[in-house]
This record gives C-alpha cells, structure tokens and sequence, in this order.
C-alpha cells in the first residue's frame, strides 16, 4: 500500500479537535447566557467569557510545544490547505478588520468596501504571483528568502530591518485595539490589558514557534468567527426572519437608500484625491451609506485597493505562512481558501454596519411617535453612543458613535441579551490574537534568524537556533506592547501605514525576483530601500502637511520607484551568476527538491568537507 | 521531474496563464468601483446594484478567479511534467 505525503502528513484529527474547540467555546457562551437570565453577578460573565476561551488557547498552546527546527519555524510543513488559508485570511482582518472596520462600514458605507476589494485582490495576486513560488523556495522568513536567492547577507539584514517596521506598526496595532476591547470586557484597565495580551501571545506562541502559533491561531479565527456569525444571524432572524445576514439585507440597504437623504443626511462631494476613513473615537454619521465616493476619493479608493492588494500580497507576517502548507499545490488551494474566508468575515461585517444604520434610522425618523428607543440609553451607560438624553427627538448629527464599538453596539440595539455583546468582545479579543501571534511570530523568526545570526549562513545547532527565535519571541511582544503604551494611534491607520510600507518596499522586489531572472541583489537591495525611503519620507510629509495626499495612500508613491530603480541598476550593471539562475529556475517549477533545505545541506556538506 | 527542454515552453505557458487570469480581474476590480453610482439606479434582491456588485458580486469574481487558475495551473504543471512527485 502506498502513501501520498499529504495523508502521511497531515493529522487526520484535526477536525475532531478543533469540533471540540468550537463545542466548547459555544458552550461557554451558552452558559453565559443561561447564567445572565439566571441573573448571575454581571462581572463574572464577563470574566468568564474573557478567560474560558485563554485557557482554552493557552492550553492548545502548550500542548504543541516542540523543540524541532521545522516544525518551530514552519508547522512541520503540514498545515493542510483549508487550515492554512483559515489563518491567512484571519491574521490579515485581524481587530482591525473586523473591530474598526465595522465602524468604518457603519460611516463610510460604500467607500469602506476599499478594505474588503483591497484585501480579495491582495489575496488573488499572491496566489498567482507569490505563493507556490514562495512555497517551492521553503524559506521560514521573508529576509531568509532574498539572503539564499541573491546569496547576499547585506540584503538579508536590510530586508530584516525594513521588514520589522511594518510588523511592528500592525503588532502595536493590534495590541492597541485588542487592549482597549478587553478593557470594555473585563473592567481592568487598558494598560494591565496589553500586559496581559503580552504574557497570552507569549504563551501561545513560544512555546512551539510557528506550530503552536498555527494550531492556536485556528482555534482564535474559529472563535472569531463563531462570535461573529451567532450575533450577526441572531439579528438576521429578528430583522429579516432569514439566518443568512450577508444576502438578506438588502432591503434594509434600500430603505437606508430611501430614507437617510430624506432625514438629513447631504450627499457629500470630495477630491477625487481624499481618503478619509472614519477615525477612532466618537463622531457623527454624516455620509448615506451607498453613496460612492464620499469619503475616498475615485481616485483615492483606486490607489487604496492598489496598496492594500500589494501590502497584503507582500506582508511579511503573511506570506511565511504558505510555507508551512505541505506542498506547492495545497499552498495554491490555500489562497484560494483565504479569499472564501476573508469575503465572509467581511461581507459578515458590512451586513452588521447595516444592521446598525437601519437602527439608528429608526430612532431619528422624524414620524416616529413615543419616547426614543430604550437600547440608545443602554449603550450610553456602555459608553458606545454619546448623545443628550434630554431631548425626546433626535436627528443624525444629535447622536455620536464610537467607531470600535458600533460591533458591540449591536447585539444591545437589537435587544439582545449582554451575553451576545460578550461574544462578540471575546471574538474581538481573538482576532486581535492572531493578528498580533502571526506578527510576533513573524517578527521573532526574523530577529532571531536573519538579524542575530545573519552574518553566517550556516545556522546555529537545531536546539539554540530554536531558544534563540522563543527568547525572541517575548522581546518582540514586549517592543510591540511598547510602542502601544507610547504613541497610542488610531489602529486602522497604523495597519494602513504598515499595508503601504510593505507595498513600496517589499512588494515590487518580491515580484521581480520570481518573475524577472536579471534582477541583481544590487538592484534588489536599492530599489527597496529607495521603495521604504520614498513611502515612509511620504507619510512624514503629508502627516506634517506638506503633501496634500493623505498619508496613507501617499506611501504608494513608493511602488513604482521601487520597481524603476531595481529595474535601472539590474539592466545597467548587470551581474551573470549561475547560482542565482538555477534557483530562478527552479523557483518555478513546482516539482523538485525544496531549494531552502537543499541549500542547507549543501552548506552542511560544506562544513563537514572542511572539517 | 521537469525535462531541461521542457522549462522554456513550460514558464511561458505558465505566465501566459498568469496573465489571462491576474489582468481581467485588475480590471474588474479597479472599473467595478467606478460604475457603482450609474448601477445603484437598479436593484437585485433588494440591494442597489452598484452596491450588491461592488461587495458580493468581486467576492464571487474572485473566489472563481483564484479557483480557475489553481485548476488551469495545475493542468499546466501535468502536461509539462513539472508537477510535484507524489
């Protein structure tokens, strides 16, 4: 009887264990719920349902302990496709996608659909232009992956240090965003809040690097988006009377069509150039929500889609992942995986902003007779919604909502019970998790690989290579929880900045050293660092308005020199070298030897020649 | 494993297949966006157009984008012989 890898390789248990995961996850927030009817003392439910579902991680996290090179830094490469795409597409929405992102749907409308197309089409390029080939190289990080390419360790370290700025920003991001929500939770505070998200991810992850990161990081992105889906269809069946929230609300979106213009809200005209996603804290609703372009320019929302599609194709704390799938081929089905699960989250969360809109259009038309709707006080006392409880009569600009709250706002619009708004913080928690697990991870294997051991080829013995990435993986929490403390920023933003970073920077030299074989590490290492110089020098200048380009669509200046400077120096000096062709070569074709452990061997067999 | 004369006529029918599949859809998702305001006039299962087009109709284009390529590609890989030793 013969074996194909993949059924050698793969746990055929996972689902079982992961069923279980889910079993229990529902069935604490089902006991919430039971306990709150039961009337149970409120700050026990909401402790609960912040520390059931760690010890549950913490517990998967520990358990996948391992000391063995491949599986720390690449999941033992048997991460089947649907489960390596589970995790793509839920690091990359992470809090911020889901959090942030359901308060700027709730603003902005159409124009926040940039997050959503921009996010798809990232997923689409990298599974055409980066993905299997990234997957045939097998190299464990993103600097790993240009040092062995163009056998150049200067490139190496400089890749290291560009790539960490923008990991570094979605980390704090993250952090931020998941702090705050666990604040609103728990009732502890904000600070004590990212210390204790520190000491999770630590546990969750260095223990077993990126194996215990991705066996924790599916059960958070199952956690996810189970509390995303229970609140959503939950209003879906008291709204609509049907449990599918992303189709069936379009009779809402065309009673929103009818109905804002009439109640107050102008159509809004802005530069073709504008993007203004809402920011955090409270506002005001001022834009319909299908009017295009009201709030990101034509112009704005093009360039917008283009940045956040090569950021995400690019992100270093993304793309390692697929090579954690068993072969090139599962590596193409899990993009194709990514993109399922990323459109849902989204579509999941748009369907909620319109819930919300729907809402509060009911609490402002100005025909509606009786006292104003009793769940506008209760999210007052939550301090998601400030608005004069004097008056008996509100219009759009009397209420102001808070953008990271209008997801929780929800299920307490809609007269459910607390335990659902608990749910949902819970899932919020658990995406901020995997977001800030796949960067620190990320993170640590680049610091511990190609900055403290990147001056030799050869690696460290297994076992210190293995310390040295698990030391580093509670430094890079800790600078992450750092610069949360120290500027805190409005976190859509930051990731923003970080997809624009990467975009300039990363992306073009990425693409070329596939896809254009007479790309020198000269060039490579030039056009990147003119890419970063150019989009980060962007950002300061317009953020310090000297540029009239919002800032974080300015870093996308980048893009084209990056590309037009590694083009120019690669044709002008060129560089033969039969080494870097052959990997070129067989970088695409899917079959073969994997050229990282290839590579490593020969270096072996080199020092043992030596010696 | 691939044959040496086989990699030529195999990467160029590898970008050619890159290309039919990545262009169409750049195009779709930088002109959808544009055309919303004009399709938001009409309406399918309650949503406006433009809408429902821009949100879950790229969805659908491009699930069924990455879809047909991952099947395309893989076709390409057998007939050239380069695909993965099983």
């Amino acid at each position: 009887m013969t074996f194909s890898p993949r059924s050698r390789l793969v746990n055929p248990r996972l689902g079982t264990y992961f069923s279980i995961f889910a079993a229990l996850f529902v069935a604490a927030f089902l006991l919430d719920l039971i306990l709150e009817q039961l009337k149970f003392g409120d700050g026990t439910l909401r402790i609960a349902m912040l520390l059931v579902p760690f010890a549950l991680y913490a517990a998967i996290g520990l358990s996948t302990a391992t000391q063995d090179v491949l599986g720390f830094f690449a999941a033992g490469r048997r991460v089947p496709s649907g489960y390596t795409g589970l995790i793509l597409a839920m690091s990359a929405t992470g809090a911020t996608f889901l959090v942030a992102a359901a308060g700027a749907f709730f603003f902005a409308g159409f124009d926040a659909l940039v997050l959503l197309i921009g996010g798809l089409s990232g997923f689409v390029v990298m599974a055409m232009v980066l993905a299997p080939f990234y997957r045939k190289f097998g190299a464990y990080t993103v600097p790993s992956y240009f040092g062995r390419r163009f056998e150049s360790k200067i490139l190496r370290i400089a890749t290291a240090m560009i790539a960490a700025v923008p990991i570094l920003l979605v980390l704090a991001a993250e952090l931020r965003l998941g702090a705050e929500i666990g604040a609103q939770l728990s009732g502890i505070g904000v600070y004590a809040m990212v210390f204790i998200l520190i000491a999770m991810i630590t546990m969750c992850v260095a223990p077993g690097g990126k194996r215990s990161f991705t066996w924790t990081g599916v059960a958070q992105s199952i956690a996810m988006l189970l509390a995303l889906m229970i609140a959503a269809t939950a209003v879906a069946v008291l709204v609509t009377s049907l449990p599918v929230p992303q189709l069936t609300h379009g009779p809402l979106v065309r009673g929103l069509v009818r109905n804002e213009v009439a109640q107050g809200l102008q159509l809004i005209q802005v530069s073709p150039f504008a993007f203004e996603l809402p920011h955090d804290g409270f506002q005001t609703i001022t834009k319909p929500y299908t009017q295009p372009f009201g709030a990101i320019g034509p112009l704005g929302f093009a360039s917008g889609v283009i940045m956040i599609a090569c950021g995400i194709a690019a992100a270093p704390w993304l793309l390692p992942r697929v090579a954690a799938a068993p072969g090139v081929y599962e590596a193409r089905k899990s993009l194709g995986w990514a993109t399922v699960f990323f459109g849902f989250a989204i579509l999941t969360v748009s369907s909620v902003a319109v819930f919300m809109r729907d809402f509060v259009l009911d609490s402002v038309m100005a025909d509606r007779v009786g006292p104003l709707p009793q769940w506008l006080y209760t999210a007052a006392a939550q301090g998601f919604v400030q608005f004069d409880q004097a008056l008996s009569r509100l219009t759009f600009s009397a209420l102001q909502f808070e953008r990271d709250s209008v997801l929780f706002a929800l299920p307490i619009a809609a007269d459910l019970p607390q335990a659902f708004v608990y749910l949902l913080m819970a899932g919020g928690i658990a995406a901020s998790l995997i977001a800030a697990g796949a960067t620190t991870v990320s993170l640590a294997a680049i610091l511990g690989e190609d900055v403290v051991q990147g001056l030799s080829w050869e690696p460290a013995s297994s076992e210190n290579r293995v310390w040295i990435s698990r030391v580093f993986v509670a430094i890079a929490a800790c600078c992450g929880g750092i610069i949360t403390l120290l500027a805190p920023t409005d976190p859509l933003r930051l990731v923003l900045w970080a997809l624009s970073l990467t975009a300039a920077s990363l992306f073009p030299i990425m693409v070329l050293s596939i896809w254009w074989k007479r790309l020198t590490s000269q060039g490579a290492l030039l056009g990147m660092v003119s890419g970063f110089g150019v989009a980060a020098f962007a950002i300061f200048a317009s953020e310090a308005e000297l540029l009239v380009i919002p800032s974080v669509i300015s870093g996308s200046f980048g893009m084209p020199i990056a590309a037009g400077v590694a083009l120019a120096i690669s044709a002008l000096r060129p560089e033969a070298n039969r080494h870097d062709l052959e990997v070129v070569r067989d970088i695409r074709v899917p079959g073969g030897q994997i050229i990282y452990d290839r590579e490593m061997q020969r270096l072996q067999l080199q020092k043992h020649a030596r010696t | 494993m691939i044959e040496r004369k086989e990699r030529k006529p195999y990467w160029r029918h590898t970008k050619w297949q890159m290309l039919a599949s990545l262009l169409p859809f750049i195009a779709v998702m930088i002109v959808l966006p544009l055309y919303a305001d004009q399709l938001n006039q009409n309406r399918f299962i309650g949503f406006p157009l433009g809408y429902f087009l821009a949100a879950h109709g790229f969805f659908v284009v491009a699930v069924v984008t990455v879809a047909s390529y991952v099947n395309r590609q893989n076709a390409i890989d057998h007939w050239h012989g380069a695909h993965e030793d099983t």
